[in-house]
């Protein structure tokens, strides 16, 4: 079942960005090195290594050009998160199709015994351990000084009293919002080793409240930045990220934004960043992974990496780039086994965190008849089965999931709050069964019918005054032709009051959508459009992350 | 091993006609002679294969070797169009050795002795806490093995020892391996702690992994997840993070010392009674063969491989000579007997792999 979703994921990642690294920077060539592109056949002389990647590397691009001409080795990167990037792996679907890996951490992976015979070889390249960057006006506020005395108790304390909002990403998804998990539940069990299950039991109501804190969630870590820049003045203070992308994001972020690196004084969960060999290369990538793998650890090349980087150096003999504290914190142990692991990303789905509102505003149109519908149809099934070990898809325990289906105006508006435990089978079935009996005809009113959902979140929170992670799902598959214009909603998303108007719309990209329409929505609300052409079951599965 | 193939057979088709391509050209540029000799080592070793001395020395040899590091035990899987293997310890190599039906007498051109890398302010910790000590004359630390093992044995914290403490000094006393599912020195741990549990007696039958295991069940599964091979925690730990005692060769410290790169609180703790890692070479073609009995017999490739500080068995002299013409912070002992520290036997390959999985399984 996780193989399935780990096969999916891994497409949408293609699907949005396969690029190499020396496309992206091309500059006129004197003698251009042996051929560089992207197709996968590499030329004799210059090995071409095909590496699926975490999204986070990205930074690395001018180093690894250089390592191109020292070296001759061409990577090639394809983009997915790192619990996704494992699953791939584990379900066979990289072999042949890549010759190496290149994740923050491995460590989810190695709990897969399956992954065993996949990773030949793995060269730790740097380190950066996952921390808190706090905005300045909220240390002051904390009087945390500096910030480098500072514990997991005192961040939950202060997540509890409201005074830290912070964002994260979705641990199901991003090694950093993971190791947040693990990092914060080893200091609340107070459990002295690796995780077990009971010390996730005994930690369960102080991880409640650190997780009262968070207000931002995010399927990858670039728009949580977004997010947060986005963010209102003072409504979200904090960000859980790498040290080093907290430090990068400091050289772009305004003065009243900048963001102070906190690593609890009770440990910290490490990336190590190791360039993996898959089992499944031939020999030629084997040796063009030595020559890079060699190189990269160069002490000329490792200050050159932390220096442009800011993640730390790895081995001895090269100092870390300035501004990266030197002063060491316990390692938290990564747990041991899966059960553990998956374990701990349940009860944060379904139990931890802040539950979700979530509204599908679903096209019925006369032309979604046929395959479209059946598309749709499956793609929202997917998000009610059980089968999913580590919650990356399924409708989760206290989800408010509200589905709005509409063509020349709203057909029908349905609401269904999932509960806790074994009754929350039932509403998941209940869901589908709302699902499977959707039908197509009309036309298409895109802007009124998310006026409407707009309004029904309005409703929906008055009448329970809660706090939730609240955002829209827009799925279409034609141009907006009837009811309000573009105009029009941007005039009425204007007038929202803020409750409303800080939720985001996700716009899913099918068929003959209106691209152009659904960018306009994504970049108005502050939400992201996905891409649900390849794979509409992909794009709803991904989404789930951002709610 | 079914699907092994597959994907051998796969990549075959796929890389049949580029193969051709590649193999005239490389065959040009070099002395005619020279053969490419394909292997699989123990990530400790890259550095020496990597060495511009040694690549020049095998190639008057009529060598050119070609190196993938993997985890000693994850060798055996992936020996396809490999002429040799050189895992850190002699278990693995006896493995494929039988799998393979090798019969010549196994190649161990170097060893090195398990050791403990810490900061120098945890050797002080230790110490106060009668976990370790250093001798006064040689400057040398031990750490105190069965002690070590009481602290495992009783979840012994950090927070409960005396003395002054650094911030990273938190939770459970316990030293970090890698898995010992995978990784050489991962399986020398486990060995070393049986011979320890089972009363200074090496174990050698179900008795002795019943009585055991408990406490190998314990020090494996506490570190959570586990690196795979031997340079990843030791990169850690140079790298300011990781955990704060580490098992590592010592040949990682010695080779540090004599490229002058340890780190100024670098402590190299001993274990009083430690496993010395042969790490052993399987020639599965007749090059590879050529290239095992070099690494044995070569008297420049010995001293080489005494720079990246692997101790030669040829060759009692090269360590002490290489550290001596290197100056470190911290003190080694290139004589193991003089230090006092005793070697404790590895269990045979049967008892090996069922104490494996007594710690990682229970």
């Amino acid at each position: 079942m996780m193989r399935k979703s780990g096969a999916r994921g891994l497409a949408v990642g293609l699907a949005v960005l396969v690029a190499t690294v020396t496309a992206c920077t091309s500059s006129p060539k004197a003698d251009p090195p042996p051929k560089q592109s992207d197709a996968p056949a590499p030329t004799a002389q210059a090995g071409v290594l095909r590496v699926l990647a975490g999204s986070e590397l990205q930074d690395m691009a001018p180093v690894l050009e250089e390592a191109q001409k020292a070296t001759g080795v061409t990577v090639q990167f394809a983009w997915t998160g790192s619990l996704d990037g494992a699953d791939a792996v584990s379900s066979g679907k990289t072999d042949g199709k890549y010759d190496a890996i290149w994740f923050p951490s491995n460590q989810y992976l190695h709990l897969d015994d399956g992954s065993r015979s996949k990773l030949l070889s793995e060269t730790p390249v740097m380190t950066s351990p996952v921390a808190f960057g706090v905005r300045s006006s909220v240390l002051a506020d904390l009087a945390w000084g500096d910030g480098a005395k500072v514990t997991w108790g005192n961040l939950a304390e202060a997540a509890a009293s409201g005074k830290l909002r912070y964002g994260m990403a979705d641990p199901s998804r991003s090694n950093s919002g993971f190791s947040a998990l693990v990092a914060v539940a080893s200091a609340f069990s107070g459990a002295s080793a690796a995780l077990t299950g009971a010390d996730v039991q005994k930690a369960t109501p102080s991880l409640k409240q650190f997780f009262t804190g968070q207000k931002l969630t995010s399927g990858s870590s670039g728009w949580l930045t977004q997010a947060y820049s986005r963010a209102e003045q003072g409504s979200v203070g904090a960000l859980v990220n790498y040290e080093s992308v907290l430090l990068s994001l400091n050289k772009t972020l305004p003065a009243d934004q900048q963001l102070t690196v906190v690593r609890p004084t009770d440990g910290v969960v490490t990336a190590n960043y190791p360039l993996t060999l898959l089992s499944s290369s031939s020999e030629r990538e084997r040796e063009a992974f030595g020559r890079l793998a060699a190189y990269l650890l160069k002490d000329d090349v490792q200050k050159r990496i932390s220096e442009l980087t800011l993640r730390r150096p790895i081995g001895a003999g090269v100092a870390p780039a300035a501004g990266l504290p030197t002063d060491r914190r316990h390692e938290l142990p990564f747990p041991g086994t899966r059960a553990v692991a998956d374990g701990l990303l349940s009860s944060y789905q379904n139990e931890l965190r802040r539950p979700s509102r979530t509204v599908y505003v679903l096209d019925t149109s006369g032309s979604m008849a046929g395959p479209r519908l059946a598309s749709l149809k499956s793609a929202m099934g997917r998000l009610t089965g059980a089968d999913d070990t580590r919650g990356v898809r399924r409708f989760r325990d206290r989800e408010e999931v509200t589905l709005i289906s509409f063509a020349s105006k709203v057909k029908s508006t349905k609401t269904h709050a999932v509960p806790s435990g074994a009754a929350a089978q039932q509403e998941l079935a209940s869901i589908n069964a709302d699902v499977q009996a959707l039908s197509s005809d009309g036309g298409t009113a895109v802007y009124s019918s998310l006026q409407e959902a707009y309004r029904v979140i309005q409703r929906q929170q008055a009448a329970a005054g809660d706090d939730r992670f609240t955002s829209i799902v827009l799925m279409s598959d034609g141009e907006s032709n009837e009811g309000a214009t573009d105009k029009d909603f941007r005039s009425f998303h204007g007038g929202l009051p803020a409750a409303q108007k800080s939720v985001p719309v996700f716009p899913i990209l099918f068929g003959d959508a209106a691209k152009g329409q659904l960018q306009g929505i994504a970049d108005l609300t502050g939400g992201k459009l996905f891409d649900g052409t390849g794979s509409l079951d992909g794009a709803f599965e991904e989404i789930r992350g951002y709610q | 091993m079914k699907r092994a193939f597959g994907v051998l057979a796969a990549l075959l088709l796929l890389g049949g006609v580029a193969f051709a391509l590649l193999k005239e050209p490389r065959g040009d540029d070099k002395e005619p002679e020279t053969v490419t000799v394909n292997g699989l080592i123990g990530s400790e070793k890259r550095e020496f294969f990597e060495d511009g001395d040694v690549k020049a020395e095998l190639a008057r040899q009529g060598l050119a070797v070609k190196v993938v590091s993997a985890g000693s035990w994850q060798m055996g899987d992936n020996l396809d169009n490999m002429d040799f293997a050189f895992p850190a310890s002699q278990p693995p190599a006896d493995a494929i050795r039988a799998n393979k039906k090798i019969t010549e007498t196994a190649i161990r051109p170097f060893y090195s002795p398990l050791v403990i890398m810490a900061h120098a302010q945890t050797a002080r910790v230790l110490a106060d806490n009668g976990l370790a000590s250093q001798d006064q004359a040689s400057g040398v630390w031990t750490f105190t093995m069965d002690e070590y093992l009481n602290a495992v044995r009783t979840g012994r914290k950090w927070d409960q020892l005396k003395g002054d403490k650094p911030g990273d000094l938190a939770g459970d006393v316990y030293l970090t391996t890698t898995d010992p599912t995978t990784s050489s020195s991962g399986a020398m741990y486990v060995a070393l702690l049986s011979f320890l549990e089972n009363g200074h007696q090496p174990v050698a039958d179900a008795a002795g992994v019943e009585k055991t295991k408990g406490l190998l069940h314990t020090a494996i599964t506490k570190q959570g997840a586990l690196k795979k091979s031997t340079d990843e925690p030791f990169a850690d730990f140079l790298s300011n993070g990781g955990g704060a005692l580490v098992l590592a060769y010592e040949s990682q410290a010695a080779e540090l010392v004599v490229k002058q790169k340890a780190p100024e609180d670098l402590v190299v703790l001993y274990p009083d009674t430690t496993v010395y890692s042969d790490h052993t070479v399987v020639g599965l073609t007749g090059n590879g063969r050529k290239l095992a009995g070099q690494l044995n017999g070569n008297e420049k490739l010995r001293q080489l491989a005494a720079k990246y500080g692997f101790r030669p068995q040829g060759d009692t002299n090269a360590f002490g000579q290489q550290l001596k013409s290197a100056s470190g912070s911290f003190k080694l002992a290139p004589n193991l007997g003089a230090a006092k520290v005793k070697q404790a036997p590895i269990p045979v390959p049967d008892i090996l792999q069922k104490l494996i999985d007594g710690a990682t399984k229970g």
